[in-house]
Parts: C-alpha cells; sequence; structure tokens
C-alpha cells in the first residue's frame, strides 16, 4: 500500500511538471484556473508521459541512457539532499552513486535498487529543486524558536517559503535585544570619543571612523546626531558579529551633511576585528562577514 | 493701478505654494528605499563630491512606483536653476524609457517620467514612491516538445540583492495578478542562485543568476531548469522585447 502510494507521489509530478509552454502561458494569463487543483496539472490529455508508466517492469535503462548532463544533475540532486558526496561524473552506476540513490529510495519506502526510474529521476530532482530553501534554515535555529516541523516532501515550494518567512521573522526578532544593546553601546561610545575630542577607544577600534573625524575636525566641522540601522548580526567564528549602519551628521555653521559607515566589529571588550566601511562598501562589508564566518540570525 | 499689484501678489503666493508643496513631502534620507535600489544614483547624491554638493539636484523615475526601474539624476552644471536641473532629470528619464522600448508586454499602466526629489526633498507624496525594488520581467521556458512560452509582467523584490543573503521576489502578470515567487540567495558579489514557484507550485524551476550593470540598463539574468530537466531563462530589468532580443533564445 505505501509502495503504491510512492508511485503516484512520484508520477504526480511528472504530470505536473509535463506542461506544454502553451499550458505554462495560459496559466500565466489566467492563475487563478491553474492553481487551484486544476490548470496546467490537468489537462495534458496529449501528454504520453503516463501511458508508458503502467508497465509492469521498471524503466532503469532510460535514466542510464539519458545524457551526462542529465545524469550530473541527477548527482547533484542527490548531493543537495545530502545523500551523494563523490564527483559529479555522470557515473550513475558507480557504488557511491548507487548508494546515494539506495538511501534516497529507502527513505521514500521505495524499492531500494540503487538504479532509478524516469519517474524517480524526475522526483529526486523535484525534491532537490525545493532544497535550497529548506537549507538557509541554519539547523541551530530548531532550539531557539518554536518553529514548525519540517516541510513534509508534498509542501510545495510556495509554503515552504511563507514557512521559511516566518521562522526568519522569530529568529530575528530573538536577536533583537542583543543587537540592539551592541548598536547602543557602540554609540555611546562613539559620542564619548567625539566629546574627548578624538580621544578614547571608539577612535582605537575603528580607525576609519577615528580617520573620518580628523578630517572633519580639521575641516571644521562638528559632529551632530548618530543614527544607527542594524545591518546584520549573527553567531561568527569568534563570537557574536555585528554590523550596524550609521548615519552621522557633520555641521558647519548653519550647513549640515550625513555621512553613512557601516560598523562591523565582533562582540567583546573590547570589540574584536573592528572594522569601519563606506555604506557604498558592500562588497568589503559582505567580504568582512564571509572572513568572520558570519551565520546571519537577522536576514 | 491695483491689478498690477494683484498679479505680483498672485505670483509670489504661487511660488511659495510650489515651493511648500515640494518641500510638504518631507525630507530625503539616504537609506530611502530609492536610493538603496539605485546606488550609483545615491553615491552621486551623498558621496561623490563633485555632485553631492551641487546647489540643484533632482531625480526623476517613471511612475506608479512599479514602473521605477530606470532613473535619472541631474545636478547644476554653471548657473542652472532648480526647474532646469528638474527639466534636465526629466529630459533623461523619458530619453531611457524611450531606448529600452515599449512597455505593454509588462504593464497594463502607463509608465511616466516625473521627477520625484528636487533638492532634499521629495517632489511627489512619499507613498506614491517605490517602496520596493521594481522591474518588467521575462521568463522563457521551452518544453519538451522544443516549444517556447514567453512570460511578461513586472517582478518586485523587497530588499538589495547582492547585499541581503537571501531576497525574496514576486512575479505579477500584466493584469498585476500574482502568479509566481520565489528566492534569491546570494552566494557572491552580484551572483547567486535563484527557485522561482508558480501557479501554486505546478511549475517551478531553480538556477543561477548573475546581477548585470549598465547600457541597455541594469538587470538580473537567471538561468535554469524545471524540475523535469527543462531549460527557464528570467531576465528582470528589461522591457519584454529587448528581454527577447537579448536572452530569448534558448
Amino acid at each position: 500500500m505505501r509502495g503504491l502510494s510512492f508511485l503516484v507521489a512520484i508520477l504526480l509530478p511528472v504530470t505536473a511538471l509535463a506542461q506544454s509552454a502553451g499550458e505554462v502561458e495560459r496559466c500565466f494569463q489566467t492563475p487563478g484556473a491553474c492553481s487551484s487543483g486544476g490548470g496546467a496539472a490537468t489537462p495534458a490529455p496529449q501528454q504520453p508521459a503516463a501511458v508508458p508508466r503502467a508497465a509492469p517492469q521498471p524503466d532503469y535503462t532510460t535514466v542510464l541512457n539519458s545524457p551526462e548532463a542529465d545524469r550530473r544533475k541527477l548527482q547533484e540532486s542527490l548531493r543537495t539532499l545530502d545523500k551523494y558526496n563523490g564527483p559529479i561524473d555522470g557515473n550513475m552506476q558507480s557504488d557511491a552513486t548507487a548508494k546515494g540513490i539506495g538511501d534516497w529510495q529507502r527513505g521514500h519506502n521505495a524499492p531500494v535498487t540503487g538504479k532509478l526510474t524516469p519517474g524517480e529521476a524526475v522526483a529526486l530532482n523535484n525534491e532537490a529543486a525545493r532544497a535550497p530553501i529548506k537549507r538557509i534554515d541554519p539547523t541551530s535555529q530548531a532550539a531557539a524558536a518554536p518553529a514548525p516541523a519540517p516541510a513534509p516532501p508534498s509542501q510545495s515550494n510556495g509554503d515552504a517559503l511563507k514557512a521559511l518567512q516566518a521562522r526568519l521573522a522569530e529568529r530575528r526578532k530573538a536577536a533583537e535585544p542583543r543587537a540592539d544593546a551592541a548598536v547602543r553601546s557602540l554609540v555611546g561610545d562613539l559620542k564619548a570619543y567625539v566629546a574627548a575630542d578624538g580621544k578614547g577607544a571608539a577612535g582605537e577600534q575603528f580607525a576609519g571612523f577615528a580617520k573620518w573625524y580628523a578630517e572633519n575636525k580639521t575641516a571644521g566641522r562638528t559632529v551632530g546626531e548618530i543614527a544607527p540601522a542594524i545591518d546584520d548580526y549573527g553567531d561568527a567564528k569568534s563570537g557574536a558579529a555585528v554590523t550596524s549602519e550609521l548615519l552621522i551628521e557633520s555641521r558647519k555653521g548653519t550647513a549640515s551633511q550625513s555621512h553613512c559607515l557601516v560598523f562591523a566589529w565582533i562582540e567583546g571588550t573590547p570589540r574584536k576585528s573592528a572594522q569601519a566601511f563606506s555604506c557604498d562598501d558592500v562588497a568589503g562589508v559582505e567580504k568582512w562577514k564571509s572572513d568572520q564566518s558570519l551565520r546571519s540570525a537577522w536576514r | 493701478m491695483l491689478r498690477p499689484l494683484v498679479l505680483v501678489v498672485s505670483a509670489i503666493i504661487a511660488c511659495a505654494a510650489g515651493a511648500w508643496a515640494q518641500s510638504r513631502y518631507g525630507k530625503v534620507d539616504r537609506r530611502d528605499p530609492i536610493f538603496l535600489r539605485f546606488p550609483e544614483m545615491a553615491d552621486r547624491y551623498w558621496v561623490n563630491t563633485e555632485t553631492m554638493a551641487a546647489s540643484h539636484k533632482a531625480v526623476a523615475v517613471p511612475l506608479p512606483r512599479q514602473c521605477a526601474f530606470v532613473y535619472a539624476d541631474a545636478y547644476t552644471r554653471g548657473a542652472m536653476s532648480e526647474r532646469e536641473v528638474q527639466d534636465t532629470a526629466l529630459s533623461n528619464c523619458n530619453r531611457k524609457l524611450a531606448e529600452l522600448g515599449p512597455l505593454g508586454d509588462n504593464y497594463s499602466v502607463g509608465c511616466q517620467c516625473k521627477v520625484v526629489i528636487s533638492d532634499e526633498s521629495y517632489a511627489v507624496p512619499r507613498d506614491t514612491m517605490p517602496d520596493q525594488a521594481y522591474g518588467p520581467v521575462s521568463i522563457f521556458y521551452r518544453d519538451d516538445r522544443g516549444n517556447v512560452a514567453r512570460l511578461n509582467g513586472v517582478a518586485r523584490y523587497g530588499a538589495l540583492i547582492g547585499r541581503d543573503r537571501s531576497v525574496t521576489f514576486s512575479v505579477d502578470n500584466p493584469r498585476a495578478e500574482q502568479v509566481c515567487d520565489g528566492t534569491f540567495t546570494n552566494d557572491g558579489v552580484n551572483a547567486g542562485r535563484f527557485s522561482l514557484n508558480c501557479f501554486g507550485g505546478k511549475f517551478s524551476g531553480n538556477g543561477t543568476y548573475l546581477t548585470k550593470f549598465g547600457a541597455p540598463n541594469d538587470h538580473i539574468i537567471g538561468r535554469g531548469q524545471t524540475g523535469r530537466g527543462q531549460p527557464i531563462v528570467m531576465v528582470i530589468g528589461l522591457p519584454s522585447q529587448l528581454a527577447i532580443g537579448t536572452y530569448g533564445a534558448i
């Protein structure tokens, strides 16, 4: 019975995906007719895909003889699903590939043959196509937030996307108090540095800010309001990492200007790996995050 | 005797009202969506010392907001007045829009350039400004018989691709019905992966994308395949005819 369920499960995506260009165009123009259980998936009388599936003998040769690009794609799908860690060489009969396929089949209560039927190949690729969305969610978050159960294989990309967005929002909410405190502390230190006329820890930690302050001081400009916004927050290899975008007002007479700097640091006393970037140096900020192995709890 | 005086007073009132109308929509901010959407313009407006200190600055974009995928900014040269700078921005915006070609395949609304920022203030109500990134989108799909579907509409996404690790987007057809959603996952500077999901999951695919800058317009080109291995190309930022001419051969 379960085997029959699986057969149905793997055949459904075949029909669902065997869409003609015309059907896809029609669905795009009138989505209401397609997204409620009908539409492009059902009206395919000329689609031959469902007929050969009735053959009693499993067809393993089609996949084995498929183009190399398709076979590589299947290996990539197995890798995406953490079932295969070997080379992407298109060899579907290697021990590692056969084992990966067997593991995947076992997980679906299907006969473990180590070879794929065309239907299984589609189901495998289809499942892997949904995987990037699932993999964004760090496993460490499971304990932090009351996340819903993992998406079942039949869950649509749209549902998975909504679930992901909800989990991301909860994760960010949990991180907000610590991120806010870290940024408030930074703003306090920057104001103290300005009040002490260029002396203090903030200038030693953020050489870019010290340089900016010195230039403004030389130009006869004074520092006004500092408006922070959290850019990113999360765990890094050496502690909690913060990046914050600060709009700093400088004044000269009645004229004022806003300068935008991104401050990046690892929390600690003193702050570690501290660096100030221009807000336009997006690549620099992203590289800093990569260097620190930042796992975002903010985005 | 009174008539000239009335005219002068009327003119003064009209000028004051115009200035008030422009400033009442609020001051611009470096982190406003329009500057996040167009970082090169933000650079000229806020950072570049040659342009940021101009006595008059103007930005024009096509409105309504879903049309705002191009922009034109202008800065005082010589003794240009604020009005002349506005006209320059407006003229450049119209020229860019005309060069990109007709938008009728993507939009059912008429897109018209308007001056939206003049000097440090918004020149239109804030709630008419784009609050997300928008752009015309074309999706090309080749089925297993070699037939090609060309789907044109409007894409919108809520943050800066390349800056946020993961950005969700959606696609509306020209009747403004949402038909697809998806994600861009940033793998590096201006490149990464995308997934696309349409008609409640009945048509989906994934692949990789690149952000391309410069002429004819900044755009995103994504290439991938459906779960069955059929190719998909998605172009965001170019009107349909330009997208077809550039990337339509799949």
